[in-house]
């Protein structure tokens, strides 16, 4: 049992929690950060091995280890979910992850009054909770340039202080500078998606990645190897924090990342205030560090999971929630897939990155008339592989041959051999509304590794917005891959009804202690010394990829830390 | 073709004593080609799989096992199927390393498969005609074979046709895609560092061969 003390402990280095050590170390601030898993070096990353990172999920949780439950309703009975996407090591999901770096659209922060103002309010669904976020885009738009730039993001602007540039997303909000880096080259896939989608009408472009495009800040330009989502990246190009930050808040000496180690709880007193927090060594050793300001950068499911792990006399139903919002409003993607095939030329989909290579947002957010639709908010529509990335592993379990033709024998052999080079897939991850009974909580069954209880998420995509949503896009899927001159169109199956990509939600952010958990500052309401980061705090999600978006409110957050809360600790806002 | 075949089996047989022994599986694999080969010295090699005991499975399950890959992925002239491939040896590998945790739901679904066939057929999988066995695959495909309690049929199958798609397509340092057969099935390239962007922009096939990764670097080490 070691107890430390130091100026502000951080749970979880990644997307967000990695930025707030780099940027609270160099204000001058004593940071200990502690991460569940190992810190990996680039060169852990030179066996570009399908089976280890992809199939095996190396540095994904284990999934015996470290469940997530899942059930549809509340008189279903949960069971394990069987693959986990989050990171598990040093820089979070961000080692792994496909790099697609978005900013969201201005009506992406305030999705119910554009809603309600275009459409009226009857056409929200009465069950959800959509709710504006009480902050907006041209309040993030600094933090947003400020993590494209040090990051390292490679794109095209769509839209420089309003005027609309050819070649990048005209739907995109005004940004105020071009990206730091040219878009991406593009592949055949990306070639074939440009010419289809420009043929129908839309305007498409390269996806901005946090990958980059030529070499930047002493690391090598991406070589387009394919290696990409589900691997850690071989030479460095993708700009994980791994890479980035963490190597600048080593350089402030005021920086200590303790590994392979398991927060099981923050700590209060009766004061209400958060003293620290106490975690479990590699060697099972019970440890506390004491912390004037305590951050909570895990993945979504484990912020809702230490605040109820939490509890006190004084916090009877959780730490941070007198609001009793935690763990309500879990949002995730609802991913429809769409395969092309073509027997008039190769594609080598499992060539370069390999998330949203390539994409138009005509249907995103509110940028189409919703009027006539019966549904609101969108989706972006993108090029990609069948599984994380395009290898022969991830294709013979994503690429689902189409009706008529069996999973297996020789039948199989001859479609997967003629095609696993020859098809890409078209992607669409629609916008989840929130709904209050979309829930995280503790599994009163299953248990961790530690002992604790797993957190059970509680969750149906099929509401009528959503499946709605998914068969619109579902045939804008399929007009694309017949534009492109595709041999074999045919859709995926879509998932049971469980969460898909990007979850969000558990510690909504709001307006007012009321009906929120955080505020602006993702600063908790009833504790202020206690700050919960990540997409967790999203109260809605957007049809685009959070995650630059975590990473701008990291850096909104640390801001207001460095340069407000330690000249005066108190509420932020 | 048998010598580096031979020294690259002593490897994956070192690497997965090292797993199981929690030591550097480098360390052990020079051990085991340096040791003067047992099969020489008894004729008898206790490692070597088919009809013999392998890593894991027995003699009759081994050849369960390579009959279902087969029919899961079965090679014709100029397209290799699973047994050329090595998918029985990459999964008894698998099992007597990273997959431990499945010996006993292999075990209990292979004696479901038995009992199915001997009440079906009165006979073995491996020992039926090919239209059995996919007869039999189908039973398990859509949850219909009655002997099977725990794991489920349907389970059963999809955990030997993922397995067996990673015998075939996953790093030949792991025991199967022997030689590059399943990348050279379906046309991948394994590692290349560099895509041009000529290569990016092409409409025709990629054939250079694979430059570098896990399986040039076994061939290193166990040399």
């Amino acid at each position: 049992m070691a107890t430390e003390r130091t100026d502000v402990v951080i749970v979880g280095v990644g997307a967000a929690g990695a930025i707030l050590a780099a940027e609270l170390a160099k204000a001058g601030m004593r940071v200990t950060a502690l991460e569940r898993g190992p810190r990996h070096v680039q060169a852990d990353f030179k066996a570009m091995d399908e089976l280890r990172f992809f199939q095996r999920q190396d540095t994904r949780p284990n999934v015996k280890r470290q469940p997530v439950t899942w059930r549809p309703n509340a008189n279903a009975r949960a069971t394990p979910l069987r693959v986990l996407n989050y990171g598990n090591q040093a820089g979070g999901g961000t080692v792994h992850y496909g790099a697609v770096s978005w900013r969201f659209h201005e009506d992406d922060f305030r999705a119910r009054s554009q809603t309600v103002e275009r459409y009226g309010a009857k056409v929200v669904p009465e069950d959800s909770s959509l709710a504006d976020w009480p902050l907006s885009y041209s309040e993030l738009e600094p933090y947003y340039d400020k993590a494209e730039y040090d990051l390292g993001v490679s794109g095209k602007a769509g839209n420089l202080n309003g005027s609309i540039i050819e070649g990048g997303n005209p739907f995109e909000a005004p940004r105020k500078r071009e990206f730091p880096l040219p878009p991406l080259r593009s592949d055949q896939s990306g070639i074939l998606f440009e010419q289809a989608a420009r043929n129908i009408g839309y305007k498409p472009f390269a996806s901005p990645h946090a990958i980059i495009s030529r070499d930047y800040k002493g690391r090598a330009a991406c070589t387009y190897c394919g290696f990409c989502q589900g691997f850690g990246c071989y030479n460095g190009a993708k700009s994980s924090t791994l890479v980035t930050h963490l190597p600048e808040a080593d350089a402030t000496g005021n920086f200590k990342l303790i590994t392979l180690a398991m927060v099981y709880r923050v700590n209060s007193d009766n004061s209400g205030r958060a003293t620290g927090i106490s975690y479990y060594g590699p060697d099972g050793s019970d440890n506390t560090i004491e912390a004037d300001v305590v951050i909570l950068a895990p993945f979504v499911f484990d912020n809702t999971r230490l605040l109820l792990l939490s509890k006190t006399a004084k916090f009877p139903n959780g730490l941070a929630n007198s609001s009793g919002q935690v763990g309500k409003h879990f949002m995730a993607h609802v991913a429809a897939r769409v395969y092309a095939a073509f027997d008039d030329r190769y594609v080598n989909n499992y060539m370069g990155p390999n998330a949203q290579k390539h994409s138009f947002d005509e249907f995103n957010g509110d940028n189409f008339d919703h009027k006539d639709v019966g549904f609101i908010r969108g989706s972006n529509i993108a090029v990609a592989t069948a599984g994380l990335e395009g290898g022969p592993i991830a294709s013979a379990l994503g690429l689902v041959p189409p009706p008529g033709t069996p999973t297996w024998g020789a039948a199989y052999r001859d479609f997967f051999a003629k095609y696993f080079a020859r098809h890409l897939v078209l992607l669409s991850e629609t916008e989840n509304l929130p709904y209050a009974d979309h829930t995280i909580d503790l599994d009163p069954d299953v248990k961790d590794a530690w002992g604790l209880p797993a957190p059970r998420v509680t969750y149906d995509w099929h509401r009528p917005n959503e499946v709605k949503q998914v068969a619109f896009m579902q045939e804008k899927l399929d007009e694309l891959g017949r534009a492109m001159g595709a041999t074999h169109v045919w859709r995926a199956p879509l998932g049971a009804g469980q969460p898909g990509p990007h979850p969000q939600g558990g510690t909504r952010m709001g307006s007012t202690p009321r009906n929120s958990v955080v505020n602006k500052y993702s600063q908790s309401w009833d504790v202020p010394n206690l700050f919960v980061v990540g997409s967790s705090t999203n109260p809605s999600m957007s049809g685009f990829n959070p995650t630059l978006t975590i990473q701008a409110l990291a850096y909104y957050t640390a801001d207001a830390i460095a340069n407000r809360y330690r000249k005066s600790p108190g509420p932020l806002a | 073709m048998s010598k580096p075949d031979e020294s690259r089996r002593a490897f994956l047989v070192g690497a997965v004593a090292g797993a199981a022994a929690g030591a550097g599986a480098v360390a052990t694999a020079a051990l085991v080609s340096e040791a003067p080969p047992a099969a020489a010295e008894t004729g008898v090699d206790p490692l070597a799989f088919g009809a013999r005991q392998g890593a894991f499975l027995n003699a009759a399950d081994s050849e369960t096992v390579a009959a279902l890959a087969e029919r899961i992925m079965p090679g014709a002239p100029g397209m290799p199927g699973a047994k050329e491939a090595g998918v029985l040896n990459y999964i008894d590998l698998a099992l007597a390393g990273a997959y431990t945790d499945l010996q006993e739901f292999y075990r209990h679904g292979l004696a479901a498969l038995e009992t199915h066939c001997r009440k079906t057929y009165s006979e073995s999988f491996a020992k039926l005609t090919p239209a059995q066995q996919d007869e039999t695959i189908r039973t398990l495909e859509e949850g219909k074979a009655e002997s099977f309690t725990w794991p489920a049929p349907r389970v059963f199958f999809d955990t030997l046709r993922t397995h067996t798609m990673e015998g075939m397509f996953a790093d030949p340092v792991y025991g199967g895609n022997k030689d590059f057969s399943g990348w050279n099935l379906v046309g991948f390239p394994g590692v290349q560092l560099i895509f041009t962007p000529a290569e990016l922009e092409s409409r025709q096939a990629f054939t250079r061969s694979p430059v570098a990764g896990l399986q040039s670097k076994a061939k290193t080490r166990s040399t």
